[in-house]
């Protein structure tokens, strides 16, 4: 269970003024639930990736707290650290280690070892049918395949939570149901899944929940038939724009 | 400890796998006998023989025994410089002027006066010039010993007090300059093999995006800063022994006696100087990664890292330059070392409780250093660059 609580984090532009201060996050606070997919929905620059930066302690929020199964993350950094799997906005892939080393060496990271780790990683590599990419080195690699490669090493070690921040850019179709189903079942098994996106049919079509955020700050939550209800549209494209209000949807 | 061998086994993979980087730890390796090499053998050439000079001389046909005593020193007339070497003696220009009266004054017992006339701040004519003194001098000696024994004078009445020079140098210290490059050489190459690694880890891994996902993880910022480091000190350290190595077998093959040195690389000089100069490489990559995670991008970090090179190069100089050398230098990582190597070099018994100490302090500094990357690291300035 991952959980939001009235996080603020303000970035200050220059040293001096307060000119240029930007409120990325407002008091934002959310739940997601075990067993659930929660969709981040929200306009470019409207927080979405400080709050999840802020989940797993990179950014350090003013006030408020998140938590991870109850851990609070600025507290306890590496324990919250050992429940999450990450696939963060920004990610690189070592070029010089295959892609197997790589996954290898997070799930080092994460404390496993021997025959078990060994399991895990073949289990991940053909769960995302990587099998043929495994023992090549990434350099090279298309934006797909380091995708790919990005999201077994967060998996690897089969987290109780995923935070997930835009998985789908960039990947072909086959691979975004490859990491659909993938989704899917960890969802049967009681995991939580938090994961941000800008492609409507997908969040209506996986999540079970749906957070806006607009300008740091809750705009509404609910599931994706419920925002089309609050909004009146049945589309959850046309309520989307309609509860962040167009402007903002534009501006940013 | 899984953690920590993962994340060392990562990041040497990672710098064995960059060509760039081992090129750059080997061609110090290399390039250090080289230089070793021609210098030594430049020296010796220097010291042991005695080059022709070509002198202008005016004159010379007033003293043909003076212009013998000199051409049997190898001092000749300029009229005979082969044609490669003209233009340089023309520019050198050393004028020795006879004058017309020689033989007449000669005999006459009058004092003659011969011009001796250049640049006498020419470096390369320090040591040709005091040779064309140094025979002229002895040749109006012998002459002036003459006359005073033909009148039954004993010479030594000239000599009430004569100084008996007894040179308490040892003999390692007329190899002073070689062993000085050797130590700087030395010194810049802990410095300088791990550098591309130190850089690439660090910087180049923040500009990569890799960074930020390894924040992410549940590792202490302690155990990922220290991988980094022992992987760019391993690197380091394999470059500096590189660096004996060959220098060693280099070496061997000069005949340094003949300058009167004794110098050599034995197990007892190189186990010393490895000892001085491990925590040297901890040190220095240390520093570099500091520097590397303070800057902004890799460029930044490139051209400020390169500026740390200047601590090895300019340290021993100073130091040497130095006549009253304050206690404290002998402690501070770089100059303690660099110190003690001089000594070591000179052949001067080594202090080895100095020795521990300056390593310690230099470890010391090193852990410093590791701590306050580990606290930076888990700033978000420096982990996103926004500083």
């Amino acid at each position: 269970m991952i959980e939001v609580n009235n996080l603020r984090k303000t970035f200050s532009g220059d040293k001096k003024g307060k000119k240029n201060r930007v409120i990325a996050l407002d008091g934002l606070s959310f739940t997601a639930n075990d067993g659930e997919i929660t969709g981040i929905l929200g306009p470019n620059g409207a927080g979405k990736t400080t709050c999840l930066r802020s989940l797993y302690g990179l950014l350090k929020a003013d006030s408020g707290y998140a938590s991870i199964d109850g851990i609070n993350v600025v507290k306890n950094p590496l324990l919250a650290r050992k429940e999450l799997g990450i696939f963060p906005d920004k990610f690189g892939l070592y070029e010089r280690l295959t892609a197997y080393e790589q996954i290898d060496y997070f799930a080092s990271l994460h404390g496993l070892q021997g025959a078990a780790k060994h399991q895990a990683i073949e289990t991940v590599i053909r769960d995302l049918e990587m099998t043929e990419l495994a023992h090549r080195k990434t350099a090279g690699f298309s934006q797909g395949q380091r995708m790919k490669v990005t999201l077994a090493q967060a998996l690897v070690h089969q987290p109780k939570n995923f935070v997930l921040d835009e998985p789908t850019r960039g990947l072909d179709v086959m691979s975004t149901r490859v990491l659909r189903n993938y989704l899917a079942r960890f969802r049967e098994k009681g995991h939580c899944i938090l994961f941000s996106s800008h492609v409507m049919q997908e969040v209506a079509a996986l999540c079970d929940r749906v957070i806006i955020v607009a300008n740091g700050k809750l705009a509404a939550q609910g599931t994706p038939a419920e925002l089309c209800a609050l909004a009146g549209e049945s589309h959850l494209e046309e309520a989307f724009v309609k509860i962040i209000g167009s402007d903002e949807g534009v501006a940013a | 400890m899984i953690q920590f061998k993962a994340l060392l086994t990562k990041e040497l993979k990672e710098a064995f796998r960059d060509r760039r980087a081992l090129m750059m730890a080997l061609m110090m390796a290399v390039m250090a006998p080289v230089m070793i090499f021609t210098m030594s053998k430049v020296m010796i050439n220097e010291i042991i023989e005695t080059p022709e000079v070509y002198v202008k001389i005016n004159g010379a046909e007033f003293a043909p025994k003076l212009i013998k005593h000199l051409k049997d020193e190898n001092i000749l007339s300029f009229t005979q410089v082969p044609d490669d070497e003209k233009v340089m003696w023309d520019e050198r220009d050393v004028k020795l002027t006879i004058p017309k009266t020689f033989n007449q004054d000669m005999l006459d017992g009058k004092s003659i006066e011969l011009i001796l006339n250049t640049d006498y701040s020419d470096k390369a004519m320090i040591s040709p010039i005091s040779r064309i003194k140094d025979k002229i001098r002895a040749y109006a000696q012998s002459i002036g010993y003459k006359r005073l024994l033909v009148r039954g004078i004993d010479v030594r009445l000239l000599q009430p007090i004569k100084i008996i020079e007894q040179n308490t140098a040892m003999p390692n210290s007329n190899a002073m300059i070689i062993s000085m490059m050797l130590g700087l050489y030395l010194l810049m190459a802990a410095f300088m093999s791990g550098l591309p690694v130190a850089i690439d880890s660090s910087a180049g891994e923040r500009e990569r995006n890799v960074l930020e996902m390894l924040l992410c993880q549940p590792v202490s910022t302690v155990k990922i800063v220290l991988a980094k480091l022992t992987s760019a000190s391993l690197i380091a350290v394999l470059g500096v022994i590189l660096t004996l190595t060959l220098t060693s077998f280099a070496v061997s093959f000069i005949d340094l006696t003949k300058i009167g040195a004794s110098f050599s690389l034995d197990g007892y000089t190189i186990s010393a100087l490895l000892l001085l100069l491990i925590p040297i490489c901890f040190f220095a990559s240390a520093l570099q990664l500091f520097v590397a995670f303070q800057s902004k991008n890799f460029k930044e970090a490139q051209s400020m890292v390169s500026m740390i090179i200047f601590i090895p190069a300019m340290v021993p100089f100073v130091t040497m330059m130095m006549d009253d050398r304050p206690k404290w230098l002998d402690w501070l990582p770089v100059s303690g070392q660099s110190l003690i190597m001089e000594d070591l070099f000179k052949g001067l018994p080594v202090s080895w409780n100095l020795l521990f100490f300056t390593g310690a302090v230099t470890l010391t500094m090193t852990i410093v250093l590791v701590l306050a990357m580990a606290k930076k690291l888990q700033s978000e300035k420096v982990v996103l660059a926004l500083s």
